[in-house]
């Protein structure tokens, strides 16, 4: 179950199917990022496919009757109006039509009737209808999914289409479960669960029903379960870029740094194509330093010079003084400029300290402790206001209950520090979204007996790093769900032919409606280390961090009524 | 409520043995020390755990530098061991059956009408006199007008016909229809239409009118048209598609090379007297020369005229690059060939070995036949009288072999050398064998 494969192994088929000769891919806007995602320009290139064109781009007609035209487009009203205008006036020799998903007969029918210079070789559905982000994790870059705490319509269809695709992809034939609590992850469930009957003849024909392995799980879950996570500064290599510099479909802009090289305006992490990013992708940010000063430390003794190398500066230099280095390390001199932003950003923003408290709140327990030093971070004035207003959510969500509960005060302490008006509402909306009312797992280890045992242990084996005490709840579940723990009256089977109960599940896929995090990617990432023979994948309607996170919250949070935080007069 | 207060007595630097809170790690660790020294398993895994966290956190570790270099750049794919599973594609499905049914139905219908407008345009153009009453009943007589007297509007736009809206007629149908909504083929290319072998003209640069041109309704002018887009993206092939076919087949031809000279080179570092250096030189000169074809098509290719920002212009650059590219990486970035020293420090070594595994083999057949001859006794020491016979055709053979070696080298057929050259091995080892058992 490799997503980024699954996914090349579509392409490669489209590019081979249509025989030798130059070739333009003509794709919409969501199929351009779903290919982007997988392959770089030159490896097309090399598939002879030259030229790479927007279906809905309003560019002169130019006769290319020349070459062969493989269209890879999602089956939208939209798409199919503008590929019937390009076949009433051909472009191109020959078209080789993929749909991204299924299409409906009618629509073909259509498609035959424009196409009078008979064009069209192939008309075909290939289910590469996600970004693969890495091999076990996908997105479909929907930021804001829910309106008003219920799902755009729009939405919904794209990522029930979406959950299909995927699952025909790598070819499974999963029974849908749904944390039962949540009305959004039944409505998907559900509407999984109807596409994939409308499917069933397909399915049987081309998944053989295997009854030595047990059911594949596709698990749809609430991010309102676990609104901390998404909150939380990170420490590791690519869940940090993603919260300091935000990827955007493995692309992080550094345009913002200062004296940054041309070529290095737009920087591509993609752990296909970059090894040394795939060896560190969940390396944390201290590691990665200490990995790049060795290979310099390392070059140097083969180019026998003295240069030092101590700070992230004296990185800089040594790749500017060394060209040959930069030749045989490839892609490190890239990741050296991005550590080096990353590294800045720390420093100025007072991460490490802000780190460590948003660390205790989420996995300690101690009330007044945490208040006096969130109170102190709120006076510093190095931490950013968004970092503050994060704080001061994850002190909101965990102490919800707690008798000394503070939170008006530090927002209005949020307030004395300057904060825009819409960090404080992004507080209390976050209340509203994921406090205690609206969580059906218990997030905070509170009540569970097992659990609160476990933070015992956790105490007295010491803290391994301050700031990666944290662990998502994903972990948990996924954990009962392997383990065939995972209570049926909280996360109940639709569909299926055998029910799943007492049978362990192998292949595994989770969907986060509300999105996911790189943390949890690599979590599950972990856990596939862990227990030999299961295989997760991760997806969400987005990856997040906290910025995104907080967009997400506020279109969820769009023209509710505040029931649960009324009590909060300030904002 | 209470559980979230009563646990958090439970949290902080405790001492596992009397549940004492230290405070701090050293604390705990010094007051283990002192007052729980029997516990030495705890204690070790506390200093352990602090250590660790340490490390992590202050990153002081000084491993080896070389580890840390190959753990940075080689992908350990132990790693991933769960994706090694073999990804077989996902599923798909076809409707081209489907679409092409329903297209061919729908074009039946047109492709007869279409035919019977192409004969009738073959009739038209050729034979066409110049002067136009002549020209007027020639038309006439291959389509026959429709009687226009009952038609008071035009069918296609409703307007009245006057003594301004004059009545025309489709020179292909027949039909009636003003003359805003008549359209004109030009006659030059309706001859390159119902004989493509014509030559090409060039598209006219004047208007096209009733003189030039034949006055068509919309219908058969679109049916027309739609003919002669066909054929045109039949004949589109151009200088440039020349051209990158060219150097497509260049680049098929250098893909099997670089893998025989990659398979050549491979035999030379290991010592083996299949290849010698001149073949594997010649090889590489020649992926060169493929490398230098393929660069010189590609930089026509891209300075083939075209607008800069089209395209055609864009299409260009991009099969520049791409070759560009394919050369860097496939071609020119072949391995290093050994030097003469080099490969006669490997043979020798090779030789060495051999020798020294013939001699055991020697010394095992002779102690062999010494125990033989102690058995058999004196019967055994008969001499093999066919022996010359044996020899003359075995030689002959290996000659006859080296033969075509030296014509396959000629001709660049390495894989040919490969298998010529263990035919001539065995033959070789079979020789010596021979020689050997009729010495004994």
């Amino acid at each position: 179950m490799n997503v980024v494969q699954a996914v090349k192994l579509y392409i490669t088929k489209m590019t081979e199917e249509s025989g030798p000769g130059m070739k333009v891919i003509l794709m919409d806007k969501e199929t351009t990022s779903i290919v982007s995602m997988v392959f770089s320009q030159s490896e097309i290139l090399q598939k002879e496919v030259y030229l790479f064109e927007r279906i809905d781009s309003h560019s002169k007609w130019d006769n290319m009757k020349h070459m062969k035209c493989i269209v890879f487009i999602r089956p939208t009203p939209e798409n199919i109006s503008l590929l019937l205008r390009e076949l009433r006036y051909p472009k191109y020799g020959v078209y080789f039509i993929y749909f991204s998903n299924v299409i409906s007969k009618a629509d073909i029918k259509t498609l035959a009737e424009c196409d009078e210079q008979e064009t069209v070789r192939e008309v075909q559905e290939v289910f590469a209808d996600y970004l693969a982000v890495d091999r076990h994790l996908f997105s479909f870059n929907i930021v804001g999914c829910l309106q008003g705490r219920s799902w755009n319509a729009q939405h919904l269809q794209r990522c029930a289409q979406g959950l299909l695709a995927l699952l025909l992809s790598v070819k499974r034939r999963a029974v849908v479960r749904y944390e039962a609590a949540s009305e959004p992850c039944a409505r998907l469930a559900e509407r999984v669960r109807d596409l994939l009957r409308r499917e069933a003849v397909l399915i049987d024909n081309n998944i053989p029903f295997n009854g030595e392995i047990p059911t594949p799980q596709l698990l749809i879950v609430d991010r309102r379960d676990d609104p901390v996570t998404p909150l939380l500064s990170q420490w590791t290599y690519q869940a940090m870029v993603h919260e300091l510099l935000t990827i955007n479909n493995n692309r992080v802009s550094l345009a913002h740094v200062p004296e940054v090289p041309k070529d290095m305006k737009e920087v591509v992490l993609s752990s296909e194509q970059d090894e040394f990013y795939a060896k560190n992708l969940y390396s944390n940010f201290g590691e990665i330093g200490q990995t790049m000063k060795s290979l310099m430390d390392e070059f140097q003794k083969k180019a026998k010079s003295q240069q030092k190398v101590e700070s992230i500066a004296d990185m800089k230099n040594f790749v500017e003084t060394y060209p040959l280095f930069k030749k045989m390390s490839g892609t490190v001199t890239k990741h050296v400029t991005v550590v080096g932003e990353l590294s800045a950003c720390v420093s100025r923003h007072n991460l490490l300290e802000v780190s460590e408290l948003e660390q205790e709140i989420s996995s300690q327990s101690d009330h007044s402790k945490h208040l006096q030093r969130l109170k102190n971070l709120l006076t510093n004035e190095a931490v950013r206001q968004h970092d503050a207003a994060k704080l001061v959510a994850l002190y909101a969500l965990r102490y919800e209950k707690h008798a000394s509960n503070a939170l008006p005060a530090l927002i209005e302490a949020l307030k004395t520090r300057g904060a825009p008006e819409h960090l404080l509402k992004s507080v209390v909306n976050l209340l509203e979204y994921g406090g205690a009312h609206a969580r059906q797992s218990d997030l905070f280890g509170l009540q569970d007996a097992v659990k609160i045992t476990k933070r015992l242990f956790k105490g007295l084996n010491g803290v391994e790093n301050i700031y990666t005490q944290h662990t998502p709840l994903l972990k948990d579940t996924l954990e009962d769900l392997i383990k065939g723990k995972l209570r049926e009256n909280l996360y109940p089977t639709l569909g299926g032919e055998d029910g799943p109960y007492g049978r362990r599940p192998q292949d595994i896929i989770v969907f986060i409606v509300g999105g996911a995090t790189y943390e949890e990617a690599l979590c599950v990432h972990q856990i596939n280390q862990a227990y030999p023979g299961v295989r997760v994948v991760l997806g969400g309607t987005a990856i997040h961090n906290s910025t995104s996170f907080f967009e997400e919250v506020k279109s969820a949070m769009q023209g509710v009524h505040r029931t649960h935080t009324r009590h909060i007069r300030n904002v | 409520m209470a559980t979230a207060n009563d646990d958090e007595i439970l949290e902080g630097f405790l001492c596992p043995i009397c549940k004492a809170d230290l405070k701090s790690a050293s604390q705990l660790t010094s007051h283990f020390e002192s007052l729980h020294s029997e516990e030495q398993d705890v204690l070790r895994s506390l200093k352990e755990i602090f250590g660790k966290a340490k490390k992590i956190i202050l990153n002081n570790d000084d491993s080896d530098l070389k580890e840390t270099f190959d753990r940075a750049l080689k992908f350990s794919y132990q790693e991933h061991r769960w994706l090694d599973e073999e990804q077989v594609i996902g599923v798909s499905r076809s409707s081209t059956d489907y679409l092409k049914a329903v297209r061919s139905a729908r074009l039946e219908r047109y492709a007869t009408e279409t035919n019977k407008l192409l004969i009738r345009l073959d009739k038209l153009v050729c034979n066409m006199p110049a002067e136009p009453n002549q020209r007027k009943q020639h038309e006439q007589e291959v389509v026959p007008w429709l009687d226009g007297s009952s038609v008071k509007l035009c069918p296609n736009c409703a307007k009245a016909f006057n003594l301004t809206r004059r009545k025309h007629h489709c020179r292909l149908c027949g039909s009636i229809l003003c003359h805003d909504c008549s359209t004109f083929l030009d006659i030059n290319v309706a001859r390159a239409i119902v004989d493509p072998s014509a030559p090409r003209t060039s598209q006219p640069d004047h208007e096209i009118t009733e003189k030039n041109g034949l006055r068509l309704c919309e219908h058969c002018f679109n049916l027309i048209e739609l003919r002669k887009q066909v054929q045109e993206s039949r004949n589109a092939k151009t200088v440039l598609v020349t051209a990158y076919e060219q150097m497509r087949s260049l680049m098929d031809q250098a893909r099997p090379d670089v893998a025989m000279y990659e398979k050549m080179c491979q035999s030379l570092f290991d010592g083996e007297t299949t290849y010698n250096l001149t073949d594997v030189n010649k090889m590489r000169g020649r992926i060169g020369k493929l490398a230098e074809g393929i660069d010189l098509l590609s930089k026509q290719i891209a300075a083939f005229p075209a607008e800069p920002g089209t395209r055609q212009a864009r299409l260009q650059t991009a099969i520049r690059h791409a070759a560009a590219h394919y050369i860097k990486e496939d071609l020119i970035s072949l391995r290093k060939l050994p030097t003469e020293a080099q490969i006669e420090e490997v043979r020798q070594q090779r030789y060495e070995r051999a020798e020294k595994q013939i001699q055991m083999e020697r010394e095992r057949m002779e102690r062999q036949r010494q125990r033989k001859e102690e058995i058999a006794g004196p019967s055994a020491s008969r001499v093999d009288t066919r022996q010359d016979d044996e020899d003359s055709p075995l030689l002959e053979q290996m000659n006859i072999i080296r033969e075509y070696i030296k014509e396959a080298r000629r001709d660049m057929k390495y894989e040919e050398v490969a298998i010529l050259e263990a035919n001539l091995k065995e033959l070789k080892k079979e020789y010596h064998l021979q020689k050997l058992s009729n010495k004994s």
